[in-house]
């Protein structure tokens, strides 16, 4: 209980600091509507091709913005040597880890919410019944890629070029997530249903659920290091 | 508090080499040494944001080790112009760091305390809209209320105005009354000879002087003027 008190309040301290400097949210929400644009300008998807291109063109849209989230979400703790003051206090290091992971997520589910629609108003894509089964799929992709990033985000945030370093490390371990999200996407737009995807569903959550564990398990020798 | 054969190394340079201490309740040691001796590498390994390579750190018998360890409440690391949010108010972050280590504090101690260091009329502000000395008062006003049985100081005289300086010694000897330990690095050699009960020199990462205060301190004289430029002496 300790920890999720310690958690709340370091969340409320990014939410209250994203609120004032508006830094993250408002690039990455323009960089997602950016790519959707160039896109948009780029490809010409029929109806018939939705299912096949949507997934691939979406999840490259949240990985980009998702990339700059992360590069973000340690910034405050770096600024003043925070993470020092952090650091010093008695807390439990996995408290800091739930903290920015929900925020992390927050922020994403948050672009999503807007990317969705706006992905399906650029390429006049009809299926707007299958949206909130296609966002259930992307939250758990989102989550995993959250869970991972963190982590990597805390391990190369003292590095010089951080900004360059974390997609490199990041991209390959995520090729699970990617792919069971691409594919799963597209199984529901082709058929309409969610079942149909369960086993690459399944993979996703297995991959959330051991990541999350693990970084639970391992945040303290990152974040110390 | 104990040291053994504390020792710090980045790569192959040796940053502190075999340093062990014995600090009693009520010490106010002053840590000094010209730069590049190993004073903010000996406070960080003191209050575990840095791991010895070698060596160890014991309070009361209990090892500080890595990650969350009740030990961490009782020390104190005070550093003018660092550790606060500054998209943060002075109140937010007290209540943020108060949490952290479990203490409740409501309204009135908040404003008690804003009071004594001088930022009652600044609580509601930005911590990135105080000067410099405001900031090092905030940290004595986040370290009243934390009430640290280890405090340690690094380089703490150099932002304060006079009513600061008198504001944070007081604090200093009131840490000290109360049976705790103060260890504050500083250049401010006069300073923090005035209120210390102990001196170390370090230099070139090893201790190479350690001794409780005596009148007239001859030894120290000797051990410390080794760093003054030619022609120059010291004096207390």
């Amino acid at each position: 209980m300790e920890l999720l008190r310690q958690a709340a309040r370091l969340l409320w301290k990014d939410f209250l600091l994203e609120l004032r400097r508006r830094e993250s949210l408002v690039t990455m929400f323009f960089f997602g509507a950016l790519l959707l644009f160039v896109f948009q300008f780029a490809f010409e998807i029929s109806a018939e091709r939705a299912a096949e291109m949507a997934p691939g063109l979406l999840w490259l849209a949240f990985l980009f913005t998702g990339t700059l989230g992360l590069t973000q979400l340690f910034q405050a703790e770096r600024e003043n040597h925070c993470l020092d003051a952090l650091l010093l206090s008695p807390m439990d290091r996995a408290s800091l880890y739930l903290a920015k992971v929900s925020f992390n997520l927050f922020l994403m589910l948050l672009v999503e919410l807007v990317i969705f629609p706006l992905f399906w108003v650029l390429f006049n894509l009809t299926s707007w019944h299958l949206l909130p089964t296609l966002f259930f799929v992307a939250f758990l992709g989102t989550l995993g890629f959250c869970v991972l990033g963190t982590l990597f985000s805390a391990v190369t945030m003292r590095a010089r070029a951080k900004e360059l370093l974390l997609p490199l490390i990041l991209f390959p371990l995520m090729i699970p997530v990617i792919l069971a999200t691409i594919r799963a996407m597209e199984i529901i737009l082709r058929s309409g249903e969610l079942g149909e995807g369960a086993a690459w569903l399944r993979l996703l959550l297995g991959f959330d659920v051991i990541f999350l564990t693990a970084g639970f398990l391992i945040f303290e020798w990152v974040i110390e290091a | 508090m104990v040291t053994r054969n504390l020792s710090k190394a980045y790569g192959l340079l040796w940053a502190l080499r075999d340093v062990s201490l014995e600090l009693k309740s009520g010490d106010c040691v002053a840590v000094l040494g010209p730069n590049g001796a190993g004073k903010t590498t000996l406070l960080r390994l003191l209050c575990g944001l840095l791991y010895p390579t070698d060596g160890e750190v014991a309070i009361d018998g209990a090892t500080l080790l890595r990650g969350p360890s009740s030990l961490r409440s009782s020390i104190g690391l005070l550093s003018p112009n660092e550790h606060f949010y500054e998209n943060l108010t002075v109140q937010e972050n007290l209540r943020l760091f108060s949490s952290l280590y479990g203490k409740k504090i409501d309204a009135a101690d908040l404003a008690r305390t804003l009071g004594t260091v001088g930022l009652g009329s600044w609580s509601k502000d930005y911590v990135g809209s105080l000067s410099s000395g405001m900031k090092c008062r905030l940290a004595i006003a986040k370290w009243i209320l934390l009430e640290p049985k280890l405090l340690l100081l690094d380089e703490p005289y150099g932002v304060l105005d006079g009513s600061g300086v008198d504001l944070l010694e007081s604090y200093i000897k009131e840490v000290c009354r109360s049976g705790g330990i103060v260890v504050m690095a500083s250049h401010h050699v006069s300073r923090v000879l005035a209120i210390c009960t102990r001196a170390l020199i370090l230099h070139r990462a090893r201790l190479i002087f350690d001794e409780p205060r005596q009148e007239p301190w001859l030894n120290f004289q000797r051990a410390f003027g080794e760093f003054l430029p030619r022609g120059e002496r010291w004096s207390s």
